[in-house]
């Protein structure tokens, strides 16, 4: 089995740098816009309110043009350098963690061989990323949603790591493509079925939507987007819609078989994959209520990694039973 | 080495292309009368409701999860053997799966006194 | 430039972004506004390039709001749709009363060019003070005071720790909080360990301006002139919906408050027409759906329930004994003002009643009133239904009211503080929204008051 893994990482070319960022920046721009269109849909049909499929398609770039003519402000003494890098980063740490996501058979840009520890790592350093968009304004609720943020980030680092591990066990290796092909018979989700709802709980943690976003919460005055405007506020929601792009990415590339698919090319499938748990996740922002945290660290820590554990038990029977 | 490589061009080119962007808005935004060096005191007291705070808010803010973030520092750890564990499991066989068992056993209790000890309720 | 004619033009698609502030009166206009789909009511004044004002702004309220107009994001433009000129922003636009302020407001947005200058001083308000000519020596580690304001001191922690205390004044327009609220809180990390309410600014002083019409008009109308009962309760009905469309956008359930505030509309304005009050049947049913998502949201629950109900908050018999209305009957008090008339008994009204005394217990009695004033419109909905019978008391949604005193707001905000002390910031917003307070309401002498 490791053998076939490595004959079939061998076909696969190293991608040029600029056709790298090429793959990457339209993966990234396509998924960003279409949750936009998504969220905007979920929101007027949960809210009731009648609305065109054509406004809605348009309306991602009118709100970008709006915000991108609007000033930007600052507050009296913030952290400049570090409020410039919070959005930049949390941009590139979801780029980080596409590039180890496989579009096709032979279509990843970067297919190392420990790509889960790779993708892992980027999601860690988001919480290092929210947290300076927080502190930097020098104001208090921006502060508050920062500080926020750690918490939930170190409550959802495990349960995402864990049910990541849960899926190495069949494929032998820590390589996404690898993953991948190792669901050409029967996918994760199938094989290990707790893996995904976990997985898609510490989405939401990630990419603090919805229920999870504690730290951008309407109870703090837009927490720590409460002092933003213009280009640098479209950036910042750019970037949390990437995060939840990339994660959805590796999500379905894990446990939904990724390009495996029939009559459709292994992109397209794993496009709808993506936009499929994109969607999950938007649909549970608009009906579940923002989470209490020290409620939500307790089901984290005592009921996710429990339940990640026990995904990881039964992969690793599966996975020897197979052998 | 080229693999890695692709990954840091394209983290790179991502945090640039929006540093372009914030920069780029702000050039289109107005230019000079709306530039941020331009704002007013009053235009930069951090919102609170409309009253102006009397200190910075930068503190020593007391984290109250501190005790959990410790027991992240013991699971952050386990997970690093995981990752290479995961890798050989097929091959070592029910072995591998017994001792790694015993391994988190021992770290699930952690969990439980932690738990029970109310590091994980901090308001 | 061409890019920016560009830009401009797609932006005229975009719903406009408003940070909307109400002052006396204001609250039942703005909440119609909330359902326009070109405006969109956001929670920071960075957010927004224009500021809305409705309603009288009290004297007390004017230099927050010339701060509030400053921290709008450039080019800002003021809207003042009420009864008078606001003289703190000459150049905001007027918009009468009974007008629609759509148009203004769509003007002003297009108006790019000539945004409002700021309105407060460009000076410094903490400048950078020393002793010697170049700003150094004097008291404290850096000499002066630094960075022009200073840092937090420290206080004693429950934790027996001595950390850093934040002081800081949440102000009138804090969006989660009622308008005109302001919360001098002691914050240490995110927890309030102290807090004090500020004077309420609508208090009204002699030579103001007559008070403008009540948000609760019709139960006023009630305590001298027989009302159909239909047209009671579904006002209560409407109001209870309007305030849980607001309680849930700050829980992060924004779509489903819209849903809230579109059936508040729609019940409203059966309330205000007609007789036709049979449409209460299919508004109930309406309700049924909204309800049923408000209440399988567990994750809501959790958040409600808080540390609240876990030993923090105030004890049930307090909440029993000063509070009011709906506040009161969650905390296990049988009283309601319509068993004492005979018309409701005769429908058989019996008080919804929940006994926790918590966040949790609010919103659910909130949920039952508003089912109970449907049916109760509902089994009254004929042409010559049965009507209220005129005494001295009315129960109004927030509590009883009495034609001297103050309204039920007033005495709802006595709690504010003891409630709050103690809880962590997302738990007290939680448990201030619950509340249901209205500052100008609990300012209102003469005219409405309650039976304390």
């Amino acid at each position: 089995m490791t053998q076939d893994a490595f004959a079939l990482a061998a076909l696969r070319p190293a991608t040029s740098p600029l056709v790298a960022v090429a793959m990457v920046g339209a993966a990234l721009a396509v998924g960003i816009y279409l949750v936009a269109v998504i969220d905007a849909l979920v929101a007027a049909a949960v809210a009731g309110r009648s609305t065109t499929m054509r406004r809605q398609l348009a309306l991602p770039f009118q709100r970008a043009a709006r915000l991108l003519l609007q000033a930007p402000t600052t507050t009296e003494h913030p952290d400049a350098a570090t409020s410039a890098l919070a959005s930049a980063s949390l941009a590139a740490l979801a780029a980080g963690g596409l590039v180890v996501v496989p579009f096709d058979r032979r279509l990843v840009v970067a297919d190392v061989a420990d790509g889960i520890v790779l993708f892992g790592a980027a999601m860690a350093l988001v919480m290092v990323a929210v947290y300076l968009h927080g502190w930097s304004p020098n104001s208090a609720f921006p502060l508050i949603g920062g500080y926020r943020f750690v918490a939930q980030a170190l409550s959802y680092e495990m349960p995402i790591a864990l049910v990541l591990i849960g899926t190495a066990l069949p494929a032998q290796s820590l390589s996404v493509a690898a993953i991948v092909d190792s669901q050409h018979s029967l996918w994760n989700v199938v094989r290990q079925p707790l893996g995904l709802p976990v997985y898609l709980i510490a989405v939401a943690g990630l990419a603090f939507w919805g229920p999870l976003a504690t730290p951008d919460a309407a109870d703090l005055a837009g927490g720590t987007t409460a002092e933003s405007s213009g280009p640098p506020r479209l950036a910042w929601t750019m970037a949390r819609a990437a995060v939840l792009v990339s994660a959805s990415a590796m999500g379905a590339a894990t446990f939904l078989g990724g390009w495996w698919g029939p009559l459709l090319p292994g992109p397209v499938w794993m496009g709808v994959k993506t936009l499929a748990l994109s969607s999950v996740v938007i649909l549970a922002g608009h009906l579940l209520a923002r989470v209490r945290l020290e409620r939500f660290v307790t089901v984290a820590w005592a009921l996710l990694i429990p339940l990640a554990l026990l995904d990881i038990l039964e992969g690793g029977l599966l996975a020897l039973v197979a052998r | 080495m080229a693999a890695y490589g692709a990954a840091v061009t394209v983290v790179l080119a991502s945090a640039l292309a929006f540093g372009v962007l914030v920069w780029w808005g702000r050039v289109l935004g107005g230019g000079s009368t709306a530039s941020p060096a331009m704002a007013t005191p009053p235009e930069r007291v951090p919102f609170a409701g409309g009253m102006s705070p009397e200190f910075h808010a930068w503190n020593r803010y007391h984290v109250r999860y501190y005790a959990m973030a410790l027991l992240f520092l013991a699971f952050d750890m386990e997970m690093v053997f995981m990752y290479p564990w995961a890798v050989v499991f097929v091959r070592e066989g029910i072995t591998a799966l017994m001792e790694m068992a015993m391994f988190i056993a021992i770290l699930l209790l952690g969990i439980l006194y932690a738990w029970r000890e109310g590091a994980l309720r901090w308001a | 430039m061409g890019i920016r004619a560009v830009l401009t033009r797609l932006a005229g698609g975009a719903p406009q972004p408003v940070f909307a502030v109400a002052g006396e009166g204001g609250l039942p206009a703005l909440r119609r506004l909330a359902l326009v789909e070109g405006i969109e009511l956001v929670s920071t004044p960075r957010a927004a390039s224009t500021l809305l004002i409705v309603g009288r702004i009290p004297d007390a309220l004017n230099d927050p709001l010339r701060q509030i107009h400053d921290q709008l994001a450039r080019p800002r433009h003021t809207v003042v749709w009420g009864e008078q000129s606001f003289s703190p922003l000459p150049r905001a636009t007027l918009v009468a009363p009974g007008e629609d302020p759509i148009p203004a407001l769509g003007q002003r947005d297009r108006d790019h060019e000539a945004g409002e200058a700021p309105a407060m001083p460009d000076a410094d308000p903490h400048p950078w003070r020393g002793v010697g000519p170049y700003g150094q020596g004097g008291r404290g580690m850096t000499g002066g005071t630094p960075f022009g304001r200073a840092l937090t001191g420290r206080a004693d922690d429950r934790d027996g720790l001595t950390l850093d205390q934040l002081p800081l004044a949440v102000g009138p327009f804090f969006p989660a909080l009622p308008s005109g609220l302001v919360l001098h809180v002691k914050l240490q990390g995110d927890l309030v360990q102290d807090v004090s309410v500020g004077e309420n600014p609508f208090t009204r002083r002699p030579g103001d301006p007559p008070l403008p019409a009540a948000d609760l008009a019709l139960f006023e109308r009630a305590l001298s002139e027989p009302v159909p009962i239909a047209a009671l309760e579904l006002a209560r009905a409407a109001h209870h919906l309007w305030w849980l469309g607001q309680a849930l956008a700050v829980h992060g359930l924004a779509a489903l408050g819209h849903r809230a505030w579109r059936l508040a509309a729609d019940v409203a304005d059966v309330a205000d027409g007609p007789a036709p009050f049979h449409a209460a049947e299919a508004l109930s049913r309406r309700f049924d759906r909204l309800e049923i998502a408000v209440r399988c949201s567990r994750v809501l629950s959790w958040a409600i329930a808080g540390a609240d109900s876990e030993g923090h908050g105030l004890p049930l018999a307090v909440v029993a004994s000063r509070g009011l209305g709906p506040v009161a009957r969650a905390a296990g008090q049988h009283e309601d003002a319509r068993q004492l008339d005979p018309a409701y008994r005769a429908l058989g009204f019996q008080p919804v009643v929940h006994s926790q005394g918590d966040t949790a217990s609010r919103w659910r009695q909130r949920l039952a009133e508003i089912r109970q004033s449907l049916q109760l419109a509902g089994a009254a909905a004929e042409a010559q239904g049965p009507t209220s019978t005129p005494s001295g008391l009315v129960e109004s949604p927030r509590g009883p009211i009495t034609p001297a005193g103050h309204g039920p707001s007033h005495a709802l905000m006595s709690l504010v503080a003891d409630l709050v002390r103690g809880l962590e910031w997302g738990d007290a917003v939680a448990a201030v929204t619950s509340l249901d307070l209205d500052m100008a309401e609990a300012a209102r002498p003469v005219g409405a008051g309650v039976a304390v």
